[in-house]
């Protein structure tokens, strides 16, 4: 009797719970789900049925050239933010409040600058006559100035430095959460510096490495507006080409198929993500 | 002469204008399980900590079979440590948790594994190797860490409050455990606890702290019956402090005026001893006698309540000035019929067994 009550009541919270979401849910739908079912339509359906834009896209060697560079410079991305963001993320963790604050607001506001005005400050500072090239000239380093810009260097420092938050902000919250009294323990066990860091902190902060991980490397696959303005012709990444398919090329059909070649990859890996390095599914 | 196994010797730790630790100094015995009883911010987790080498002192040195620890980093001291809070690695298996200081000293594998056997037989938790820490109990836990840190076999085994997270009936049998294994390995032990009780029932020697400072260092029956300071006597067993003056005194026992004409004669004084001075005048609420009938050196009590405790009563009373008095009685003392709640009673004491703090 009470337990049928009882059921009853938490249906009842269900169903409002589902009432709020609601808004959301016909959000996605009517902007992501059939905008995405419409590009499948259009890349099968155009120029006439069947799959021979998939045939094009993953048959030839220049598009599979924009596939390989898309992975390269999300990976190169992903593991450069790790590697500069980890240590920002456990300083952070580790500072007192106050400190930490302040330099979590800075990172924070360098997100909220517009993109575009922080992707062409990189430009003016990695051109042949930037600050850069010049002091490195100045200081008698180098004789011709280095090709900064318009290559996959430009495009990698361009790209880390938007993705830096989005590693630090996941891995700082999982290191807070890792007691210091476990890295004592460690250390009166025997551990120096390193094997603390290797055996245990590094472990231990898997969880968050993976979340900023699959973040920054997603965000990349898709990045459009700084591979555009700092990479050159010859490096050209996905989105990229997915604009040149539907703008100059004013071909759906491609542009979809492209399109939806990213979405499949971007949803296996989040998925990878889910099954293996989901800390709320435990080890 | 000879050299003690671990001695402590001015021990100071500042932060800034605060002091935590102002002048800590002891010798330890090699095997002897030595507890560091205080309240919060006494200083005898500061000083545990400059042990362990997580804090470096002001003043002073810690020395090994007469080698200073203090230039040693933490990871170089093998001294093993359980905290108060869980510290076993949530990524790694009990086994791979007690295996963790064999393998960072690059023991070969067939040690390793016979150790790690053996130290999780010692607490009891054999074929407990594949578990992980998340899916075991505080104490199971506290075992496991027990276990890390004695499997290395370190000369001193540091304990910060190991058993604070748990209840009362786990801790109880804990305790039994720890004082198990300190017999079966022999190890060296130095304890923290703000529990008197736990302190009494595990140490050889308990060194009681206060302010930053040791009050007295003994065994458990010396500080209870010969406390140092006043403070000794209210934190080791239950007491009543009563306002008195120095009378006279001579060769340690002092003469102490009560109020109210009220004398006692031979309670051995501690702290400065001017005549005329105020004192403190220490009773244990075991070793106090009611009478209804009057009595001259008695102490005129009011009786405010009578609280059943099964082998013994305790009975509130209060000084016309307003003092509260506790007196334990065995269970079926002959005053414990005849008095009733607000009635007149006499307290009396054997002198030698009270104590006067100046």
């Amino acid at each position: 009797m009470s337990d049928t009550v009882a059921t009853g009541a938490v249906k009842t919270k269900r169903e409002s719970t589902l009432g709020y979401l609601l808004p959301a849910l016909l959000l996605i739908a009517f902007f992501f789900i059939v905008p995405v079912l419409m590009l499948l339509m259009r890349s099968v359906l155009e120029p006439e049925v069947g799959l021979q834009n998939y045939e094009a896209l993953l048959g030839s060697t220049t598009y599979l050239r924009v596939f390989l560079n898309t992975f390269m410079v999300a990976s190169i991305v992903t593991l450069v933010s790790i590697v500069i963001g980890y240590p920002v993320a456990w300083l952070l963790a580790i500072m007192p409040e106050r400190w930490s604050r302040i330099v979590l607001a800075i990172i924070v506001l360098s997100m909220w600058t517009n993109l575009l005005a922080r992707t062409y400050a990189w430009m003016v500072l990695l051109q042949r006559t930037g600050v850069i090239n010049k002091t490195l000239m100045g200081l008698g380093l180098i004789d011709t100035p280095l090709a900064l810009v318009n290559n996959l260097v430009g495009v990698t420092i361009g790209m880390t430095y938007i993705m830096l938050p989005f590693v630090i902000l996941p891995l700082m919250g999982v290191i807070r959460t890792i007691d210091p009294a476990i890295l004592r323990a460690a250390a009166l066990c025997g551990a120096g510096k390193m094997q603390c860091f290797l055996r245990v902190l590094l472990p231990l902060s898997l969880p968050g490495i993976a979340a900023g991980a699959l973040m920054v490397f997603v965000m990349s696959l898709g990045y459009f507006v700084t591979p555009a303005l700092l990479g050159g012709t010859s490096n050209m990444m996905l989105a990229e080409l997915v604009a040149q398919f539907v703008q100059s090329l004013v071909d759906w059909g491609m542009g979809g198929a492209a399109a939806l070649v990213l979405l499949v990859v971007t949803l296996v890996l989040y998925a990878v993500q889910l099954r293996y390095f989901n800390p709320a599914r435990g080890k | 002469m000879t050299q003690p196994f671990l001695s402590i010797r001015g021990i100071r730790k500042s932060y800034g204008a605060v002091t935590a630790v102002k002048n800590v100094s002891m010798d330890i015995a090699e095997g002897e399980f030595m507890t560091f009883l205080g309240p919060s911010g006494s200083g005898k987790s500061t000083t545990l900590y400059i042990l362990a080498g997580f804090q470096d002192p002001s003043g002073g040195d810690i020395l090994l079979r007469g080698q200073s620890l203090l230039s040693t980093p933490s990871h170089k001291r093998n001294i093993g440590m359980v905290f108060q809070r869980y510290t076993l690695f949530p990524h790694l298996s009990v086994g791979e948790n007690v295996a963790f200081p064999l393998r960072i000293r690059r023991r070969p594998q067939a040690e390793i594994a016979e150790r790690v056997k053996a130290a999780l037989k010692l607490v009891r938790l054999e074929g407990f190797e594949d578990r992980m820490p998340a899916l075991m109990s505080g104490g199971q836990q506290q075992r496991v860490a027990l276990a890390r840190a004695l499997v290395y076999n370190p000369p001193v085994l540091l304990m910060d409050e190991p058993l604070s997270a748990l209840d009362k009936k786990l801790r109880e049998e804990i305790q039994f455990e720890i004082r198990r294994i300190h017999h079966e390995t022999g190890v060296t032990i130095l304890y923290v606890t703000h529990d008197q009780e736990e302190a009494l029932r595990l140490s050889d020697r308990i060194a009681v702290f206060s302010q930053g400072e040791i009050d007295q260092i003994g065994t458990g029956p010396e500080l209870y019956s010969n406390p140092a300071t006043r403070f000794v006597a209210g934190f080791i067993g239950d007491s009543n402090f009563l306002e008195a003056t120095v009378v006279e005194s001579n060769a340690g026992k002092a003469r102490l005026s009560l109020g109210d004409g009220v004398m006692v004669e031979g309670v051995p004084l501690h702290g400065g001893s001017a005549a005329n001075g105020k004192a403190s005048l220490m009773l244990r609420p075991e070793r106090l006698s009611l009478s209804r009938a009057s009595v001259p050196s008695g102490i005129s009590v009011t009786v405010r309540d009578i609280t059943f405790l099964g082998n013994n009563v305790e009975v509130s009373t209060a000084t016309p000035a307003g003092v509260d008095l506790a007196v334990r009685l065995p269970f079926g003392h002959e005053a414990i019929l005849s008095l009733a709640r607000g009635e007149q009673a006499w307290l009396t004491f054997d002198t030698a067994s009270a104590h006067a703090f100046a």
